[in-house]
């Protein structure tokens, strides 16, 4: 379950600063939602705090059961990140490895056995059609791939939430309908799957609740 | 270079390309050469001080003229052995010992020449080494004068007082230089690490969003720079043996006991002239080198990584 009651957050950043305010919306475990909103609006900044890569500055954030605060101690941050899964807008994918390599590293830095991740990655890479490539440096994949990659990465440690900052961006219509298909599956198996996107096509293929962010407000959040 | 002790892992930070290892590697064997010439200062200026103070400062040198004449017409006995037998007396628990022709021989030769056939008149001279802790009666020169005329008693107590705060001071600048380069160590740590740290900073966010723990990434820096200086330690420290070694070998002539000054001494013999706590402090310096470079770089990276949640 994710669960947010006025938070509030700011970033300085060099152009201009990013700012959201009093946020409230629940999720429960295994649902979905679009989130939608011009550019701007604040969507990367809400997923980024979701992917506890920021803390809300005041109001209360629930993530999986555990409440997160400027408080909460490393250790039980880290333990909830091995618990959520994204895909970054840009990929976030380490170009100095390989495929293989970029997908297993959450198990790896969750120290699991090799022999396991070696059969996890496979499974996932064949599951995302990447089997072909597993050896190959990421930097030489087509962006429809490296998108695909980011997404095995963000699911192979099998998260309970999904988070993805418009994951269809660089893919063609045909791609972007595939990578939904798995955002589907992963939901339909008990997952959280929130994804922001500006693909008006993709929201009316797949109809979900969805949350609208305008200027860091949530203007609007669609029910279930 | 060294990435044959260091074998990555497959998480991107690439340390071997992140870090100036050539350079950290060079500038901690230099440091380390330093600090094995300021460690072998402050040894010797330690045992210098010790030994003035325990040893110099308890030596009497007396000097009897005429020193085989007897003491008057009556005894046979000569000044030298009454003196040496009053001291004896007067000064139980020294060491009494009066120089033999030899001894005295090898003493002014550096200052006389070959004195065999010099016919200038010598002293006899009688070193008394007294107890730890003791000295001698302030009448001492008095009595041996009553005894046998022209008796002169030297207490090295003055100049070794002298040289002992001559050698504490040395011992502190000793102490001040190695402090300096272990400052110099941490520094040149500390700016490398933020090197490391700046040109992997995408990386350590993309790492540190998966759930890699503060242990795993300073844990993944200190190792490596730990292992450099390390490397780099054992390198200066093995440099600093070459002047080391010279330097042993032309002091030992000094260091060596007074009877057993001779020549420069065989190279092979050098390995027992090295103090053993000299020996031992150098053996340390490249795991203490190594425990500074681990435990600036687990500090530095621990820090900055207090600017993520």
């Amino acid at each position: 379950m994710i669960c947010l009651q006025n938070v509030y957050w700011q970033r300085e950043r060099r152009r201009g600063h990013s700012v959201l305010h009093n946020i409230t919306f629940t999720i429960r475990q295994g649902g979905f939602r679009w989130l939608l909103g011009p550019s701007g609006a604040g969507k990367s900044s809400l997923l980024a705090l979701l992917n506890l890569e920021s803390l809300p500055l005041t109001g209360q954030m629930n993530i999986l059961g555990k409440s997160v605060s400027n408080t909460t101690p490393r250790s039980a941050l880290v333990r909830l990140r091995h618990r959520i899964g994204m895909v970054h807008q840009d990929y976030n994918l380490i170009h100095d490895l390989s495929v293989f390599d970029n997908v297993a590293l959450p198990l790896r830095l969750q120290k699991r056995p090799e022999d396991e991740i070696s059969e996890e990655v496979k499974a996932i890479l064949s599951w995302v059609g990447l089997g072909a490539h597993t050896g190959m440096p990421s930097a030489s994949l087509s962006g429809g791939e490296q998108q695909r990659t980011a997404l095995a990465r963000a699911i192979v440690h099998r998260p309970e939430i999904i988070l993805a900052d418009e994951p269809t961006n660089a893919l063609e219509e045909s791609q972007a309908y595939r990578l939904l298909d798995l955002f589907d599956e992963l939901n339909t198996m008990g997952t959280t799957v929130i994804i922001a996107t500006h693909n008006e096509a993709l929201v009316r293929r797949m109809p979900r609740p969805s949350l609208y962010l305008e200027n860091g407000h949530l203007t609007c959040e669609g029910g279930e | 270079m060294l990435s044959f002790l260091l074998p990555g892992r497959h998480d991107g930070l690439s340390l071997s390309k992140a870090l100036p290892d050539r350079t950290l590697f060079f500038l901690v064997t230099m440091i380390s050469f330093l600090a094995a010439l300021t460690l072998t200062g402050a040894n010797g200026a330690r045992s210098l001080s010790e030994r003035w103070q325990n040893g110099a400062a308890q030596l009497l040198t007396i000097q009897v003229p005429e020193p085989d004449q007897s003491v008057n017409n009556k005894l046979s006995t000569s000044r030298a052995d009454t003196v040496v037998a009053a001291l004896s007396k007067a000064l139980p628990g020294s060491i009494v010992h009066r120089l033999t022709q030899a001894e005295l021989n090898h003493l002014l030769t550096p200052w006389l020449g070959d004195i065999k056939d010099n016919a200038l008149p010598l002293p006899g001279v009688i070193e008394v080494r007294l107890p730890d802790g003791s000295s001698p009666p302030d009448d001492l020169s008095k009595t041996l004068n009553d005894l046998v005329a022209g008796t002169s008693v030297e207490r090295n107590t003055e100049w070794s007082e002298r040289l002992k705060i001559l050698a504490e001071n040395l011992l502190t600048c000793a102490t001040l230089a190695l402090v300096a380069v272990t400052g110099v160590a941490t520094m040149i740590i500390a700016l490398t690490t933020r090197t490391g740290l700046s040109s992997r900073r995408n990386i350590i966010r993309i790492l540190h969003s998966l759930g890699a723990t503060d242990n795993y990434i300073a844990g993944r820096f200190a190792s490596r720079t730990g292992l450099l200086a390390l490397a780099g330690g054992i390198s200066g420290t093995l440099l600093s043996l070459i002047p080391l070694t010279i330097l042993f070998r032309m002091a030992a002539p000094f260091t060596a006991p007074s009877a057993t000054i001779t020549d420069l001494p065989e190279w092979y013999e050098l390995t027992a002239m090295f103090p053993s706590d000299l020996l031992t402090a150098l053996a340390a310096l490249p795991f203490v080198a190594a425990l500074i470079g681990w435990f600036t770089t687990q500090t530095i990276v621990r820090l900055w990584l207090l600017r993520m949640p």
